[in-house]
């Protein structure tokens, strides 16, 4: 594609999660595990720093009355996880964009990986998550499979077939990539 | 000319099956052409051509499995591996045929034989390693739909009448009046040769439409396995991992991909398909799982 500058991220596109996923309860045995993540590079600077800290704030702020939790986390590849939890879906989509666009805003939009929902799959009776990429602006899902490493393409081929036209979903799959040991 | 309805894409063996397989009809054309110039009669040229046809008919098979180094195995030997077969014989409704087993890591299934009585299905150690069972089921199907549908039969047939319109064309060369009428001895050795160049031209023209057919017998046996195991994308994702190039499904770590810009702003550009397409058997691996994308999106009612 030869583009030089970095993608900004697309936060209106992460919204269609929220009708989606009442697709995924009603109709593809997919319920929402109460969890989601935005994950985001680490800028060792002062400024950086304080953004996320004023960050974390707005969103404990405007969570709380949910009763959605924020804690953070870093990860073996030198990523942050915000994690979110809380029993009501919206609001985690809703806490998730006010991070990204926070990010965003205080010019830090490609720091950004990407974003994840936790679901619990009735059929597999295992964790399937739907990952947002933001520079894609677009999800994929992820089905970790028994064993070390090994995940279920075929289930991912079904929901994405499953979940149709109601997500922007990426259509290559070679770029369906997992994140592996996700902590929700 | 294929005596065998092979999975995937071994592109050094699908050469050398595609070489053979030209070679082979030139041979039947060049035969036949030396048979007219030797002033054989038609009834002549017709038996041996008949005869040819029907050794390659009836051998074929056999030279293919011997060729891979297959070696039939029983249900005590592969409980698994025939407990597949027998579903899906159940449920494309024929006998079961033979199956199998080829000792070589390139991950391969094919199946050989007239018809579902004399059929042989077989897989490789290398796709037997490679697959989940839901998958290695899929790839059996397409295989089983191939039996099915007499692809081995059909394709041998429409080969040999690409043959017999390349020997139609010496006849007519001939006999039709082209080269001043009665007087033949005159322009023999001109005649000959423009016989030898446009036969070469027919076969070549019939080459390629068989490879069409070919390719579309393909896109029906992937139809016929979603339609046999129910399960579109398990062939896809068998598909994605025995041709092991770019597009298959990542096991990367998404933060490690990213550590590397190449992986969201450069990705390597699809190798260009073009002139490659008309002379393969089999179809883009890009155009078969669009088809089957879409079979499963009507499987779940989301088209």
């Amino acid at each position: 594609m030869g583009r030089r500058k970095l993608a900004q991220p697309a936060p209106d596109r992460l919204f269609a999660m929220s009708t989606a996923y009442v697709t995924m309860e009603t109709s593809m045995g997919l319920t929402s595990r109460g969890a989601a993540a935005i994950v985001f590079q680490p800028l060792a600077t002062a400024d950086f720093d304080s953004i996320v800290r004023e960050m974390e704030e707005v969103v404990r702020a405007t969570a709380s009355d949910s009763g959605t939790t924020v804690t953070s986390s870093d990860d073996p590849y030198g990523f942050r996880w915000l994690l979110l939890r809380g029993s009501d879906f919206d609001d985690l989509v809703v806490g998730i964009n006010a991070v990204s666009s926070a990010l965003e805003a205080g010019g830090y939009g490609d720091r950004v990986l990407c974003s994840v929902f936790a679901f619990d799959d009735e059929r597999s009776k295992r964790p399937v998550y739907w990952i947002y990429n933001y520079k894609r602006g677009a999800f994929y899902p992820f089905a970790p499979a028994a064993g070390a490493e090994q995940r279920d393409n075929e289930r991912e081929l079904v929901l994405k077939a499953q979940i149709g036209k109601e997500l922007p979903v990426e259509q290559e799959l070679e770029r369906w990539f997992p994140l592996w040991g996700t902590p929700i | 000319m294929a005596s065998r309805k092979s999975f995937g894409r071994d592109n050094g063996l699908q050469a050398r099956m595609l070489l053979t397989i030209f070679l082979l009809g030139l041979v039947y054309a060049l035969l036949v052409a030396v048979l007219i110039a030797a002033g054989a009669g038609a009834v002549t040229i017709a038996i041996v051509a008949a005869g040819l046809f029907a050794v390659q008919l009836f051998t074929s098979d056999k030279i293919a499995l011997a060729s891979m180094g297959a070696r039939a195995v029983t249900p005590q030997e592969a409980p698994q591996l025939h407990a597949m077969v027998d579903r899906l014989c159940v449920q494309a409704n024929i006998p079961k045929p033979r199956v199998a087993i080829a000792q070589t890591p390139m991950p391969n299934a094919f199946a050989v034989g007239r018809s579902p009585k004399t059929a042989t299905v077989c897989a490789t150690t290398g796709i037997l390693q490679l697959l989940e069972p839901a998958e290695l089921e899929a790839v059996l199907g397409h295989e089983i739909t191939h039996v099915v549908n007499r692809d081995v039969v059909v394709m041998t047939i429409a080969s040999f009448f690409a043959s017999i319109a390349a020997f139609i064309t010496q006849f007519g060369f001939l006999f039709g009046g082209g080269f001043g009428g009665n007087n033949r001895n005159n322009s023999n050795n001109n005649g000959f040769f423009v016989v030898i160049l446009v036969s070469a031209a027919v076969y070549v023209i019939s080459f390629l439409l068989l490879q069409a057919l070919s390719r579309y017998r393909e896109f029906a046996a992937d139809r016929g396995s979603a339609i046999i195991t129910g399960r579109p994308s398990a062939l896809i994702s068998a598909l994605l991992k025995i041709d092991g190039g770019m597009a298959r499904i990542p096991q990367r770590d998404l933060r490690a991909a990213s550590s590397e810009l190449a992986a969201f702003y450069i990705f390597p550009p699809k190798a260009k398909q073009g002139l490659t397409n008309l002379f393969s058997t089999h179809p883009p691996l890009s155009a078969r799982i669009e088809r089957l994308e879409r079979l499963e999106a009507q499987l779940q009612g989301t088209t």
